[in-house]
């Protein structure tokens, strides 16, 4: 019985080990690089603990839950996701990108999962294209883009909180952003003296689908990520997230 | 389809049973493959309408469900427009009231878009030009018909539901009618494939069976129904050949024991038949130590018959007197022919005074009744007899001793039984059992 356990151990002890360079070698494989950002209330922003928050957020750990991997989100700037996921430092990025044949020709996208807009911010009387105008724009979105080929006065911008302090100093006098990220900065306190009005751009270069961008060189990721998606709008998940960060549907 | 030479009834038409069943088979098979395909054609479109529902009209069912929650929101935020606690709430109200109403989603709907675009105008022209009891009975309208319009939405978002669900049940249903038919098919057809086994198959082979088994045991074969399947008529048509044959070859063995055991004038026994037959009742009657005894006999002056009146009046009277043997002899006593006019005899279980008395009448009989040869020309015929008690030795002793006594008769005249002793004596005439120890005539 003895020499029969000390025979045993050995090859108990391999099995654990083998089991464990096993399990952690899929546990390598099943984990997801997220490009997230940080400053975009109330998709995506740095809650009280610091840690990333918003419905983007949320989103993206529903998607990686349905689909049983564990995702790494790492925060990156909005002029960083295309370039990184072409780089293939992220798998994929939970930042709502409208889907548009420039950024097509780069990346991957999943199925929409909303449709948003662009709203034209602006102090009382400026409208959009007016010689006076001078329009703030986050650098990377399509909002700049379309100021830049509008031919506007344009100031790109790294984060939407710089927004404000930009509008308050009368540095600029509008800015071009997201339908979503309007609602949050409608309510800066900073600007609510200024009597900021606000007006829907419908054109198609600034709405329409809203899309999470995929490693280009990952096509079995994004079916993944759409099988996910539908997934979690069929079991409530989305709709939940959908009330917690904002105030009416986005689909 | 018969082969040659088969009896009339197999020839007549009937189905090969390999193509019947093939026939009945592929009958049914096309039936229930039909049944299969349709009833496969309405899983496919259950497995369709289900993939449908889950694939579209599940999510389409949501987004009117979404889509409803905006209008219901809408409604809100206009309440808020009215009755929001600060100038400031007022006004995020109102700018989320313009984001639904430029919502995408909203806009694809032409009722949700027109009363989106009404309501933002109104509390837009509301909110520059103050709130009023009037401006508020006005919002109550529009607030109750966005309350409409969002049951609506939800309710065309369940019906979106409630329209695949009926198509798929209804598919179900017709589906449960084809599975009872191809169900209702499938026993049918076994019943009908037992039915023909049993009637085309099983019941012409008890047939066959009984028609066997009459052949073995003589029986006259009873004819066949007629067969419906080919196999089974060439059976049958085997089955009455071989009954022909055996039939044939029974009456060929009769005619050859008949031709190998009698002599053909007579049809008495044959000398060679009778010697077997009598080497086996001696043996017999000598293991159960039983009387038996050996006669022998001869026409008189049969030759000058011939000579006179010819060979066929010879014939006639070797006929006449084996038909006279015949009706005379008992049912157990032997009689063969031996050679020309010349007569053997067996009596067994018969003493050598009762073969006596047997002996005797014979050659009364014949002695009283004349042979008529032709139109009134009657021969009178004798018979001289020799007896000899065979109990006791072989049949060659016994034949040697009463072929002697038969030449003793004719010795002494003709038309008289003499016996032969034990001791070889010859006695003539009446005689009892007790004289024939001491070999004295009778009388």
């Amino acid at each position: 019985m003895a020499a029969s356990r000390r025979r045993a151990t050995p090859l108990f002890w391999s099995a654990l080990l083998a089991l464990t360079i096993g399990v952690s070698a899929r546990a390598a494989e099943d984990v997801l690089r997220v490009a997230v950002l940080s400053n975009s209330p109330p998709m995506s922003y740095t809650d009280s603990a610091g840690q990333p928050a918003g419905f983007n957020i949320g989103v993206a750990n529903a998607l990686c839950e349905a689909m049983e991997v564990r995702c790494d989100l790492q925060v990156v700037s909005l002029q960083q996701v295309i370039p990184g996921l072409v780089a293939g430092e992220f798998d994929f990025s939970a930042v709502s990108l409208l889907n548009t044949p420039e950024r097509r020709a780069k990346v991957l996208f999943s199925q929409p999962y909303y449709r948003s807009n662009s709203i034209w911010f602006a102090r009382p009387g400026v409208a959009p294209g007016a010689a006076a105008a001078r329009v703030a724009a986050v650098a990377g979105g399509a909002q700049l883009r379309y100021a830049l080929a509008q031919g506007w006065q344009t100031t790109a911008v790294s984060h939407h909180s710089e927004f404000p302090a930009l509008l308050a100093s009368g540095k600029v006098n509008a800015v071009l952003i997201p339908m979503a990220t309007a609602l949050t900065l409608r309510q800066e306190p900073l600007i609510q003296s200024l009597g900021l009005q606000t007006k829907v751009m419908p054109q198609n270069e600034l709405s329409g689908d809203v899309c999470f961008a995929i490693n280009p060189a990952k096509p079995e990721l994004r079916d993944r990520i759409n099988h996910a998606f539908d997934r979690i709008k069929r079991d409530g998940r989305f709709d939940r997230l959908n009330t917690e960060h904002l105030p009416f549907r986005l689909q | 389809m018969t082969a040659p030479g088969l009896p009339e009834h197999t020839a007549r038409k009937a189905w090969p049973a390999g193509r019947a069943f093939a026939v009945v088979g592929g009958i049914f098979g096309c039936l229930f493959l039909t049944l299969l395909f349709l009833l496969a054609v309405d899983q496919r479109q259950v497995l369709e309408g289900s993939q449908r529902l889950q694939d579209k009209t599940i999510p389409t069912t949501l987004e009117q469900f979404r889509l409803a929650r905006n209008v219901e929101q809408l409604r809100l935020e206009g309440e808020r427009v009215f009755s929001g606690p600060t100038p400031v709430a007022r006004q995020q109200a109102l700018f989320i009231v313009s984001l639904l109403a430029s919502h995408p989603a909203m806009l694809a709907d032409a009722r949700t878009a027109a009363l989106a675009r009404e309501v933002e105008g109104f509390l837009a022209r509301a909110a520059r030009q103050g709130m009023s009891e009037q401006s508020y009975a006005e919002w109550l309208m529009l607030s109750n018909r966005l309350s409409l319009l969002a049951d609506d939405v939800s309710i065309a978002g369940v019906n979106l539901a409630t329209d695949d669900l009926r198509q798929m049940s209804s598919t179900m249903v017709h589906s449960r009618f084809k599975l009872a038919v191809v169900l209702a098919l499938v026993a049918a057809f076994v019943g009908v494939v037992l039915f023909l086994i049993h009637r085309h198959l099983i019941r012409p082979l008890q047939v066959m069976d009984e028609a066997l088994l009459a052949l073995r045991s003589g029986q006259p074969m009873k004819p066949f129904p007629a067969a419906s399947m080919v196999e089974i008529g060439a059976v049958e048509g085997a089955i009455g050949q071989l009954r022909q044959s055996m039939h044939d070859n029974e009456q060929a063995r009769q005619q050859l024991v008949l031709l190998a055991t009698t002599d053909d004038l007579t049809g008495m026994f044959n000398r060679r038949h009778f010697t077997v037959l009598a080497e086996e009742e001696l043996k017999r009657a000598h293991r159960y130590g039983r009387p038996v005894c050996i006669g022998m006999a001869d026409l008189d002056n049969f030759k000058q018959i011939n000579d006179r009146y010819g060979h066929a009046v010879g014939d006639l009277v070797l006929q006449s007197v084996a038909e006279l043997f015949a009706r005379t002899l008992r049912q157990s006593d032997w009689a063969g022919r031996y050679g020309g006019e010349e007569f053997a005899f067996l009596f067994s279980e018969t003493g050598i005074d009762e073969a006596y008395r047997l002996a005797e009448r014979l050659r009364q009989r014949l002695a009283a009744s004349p042979i008529e040869v032709a139109e009134e020309v009657c021969l009178p015929i004798t018979l001289s007899v020799g007896l000899a008690d065979a109990s006791g030795g072989s049949l060659a002793s016994a034949l040697k001793r009463a072929d002697a006594a038969l030449y003793d008769a004719k010795r002494q005249g003709r038309n008289r039984v003499v016996v032969a002793t034990a001791t070889g004596e010859l006695r003539t005439g009446r005689f009892k059992a007790a004289d024939r120890e001491g070999g004295q005539r009778p009388g």
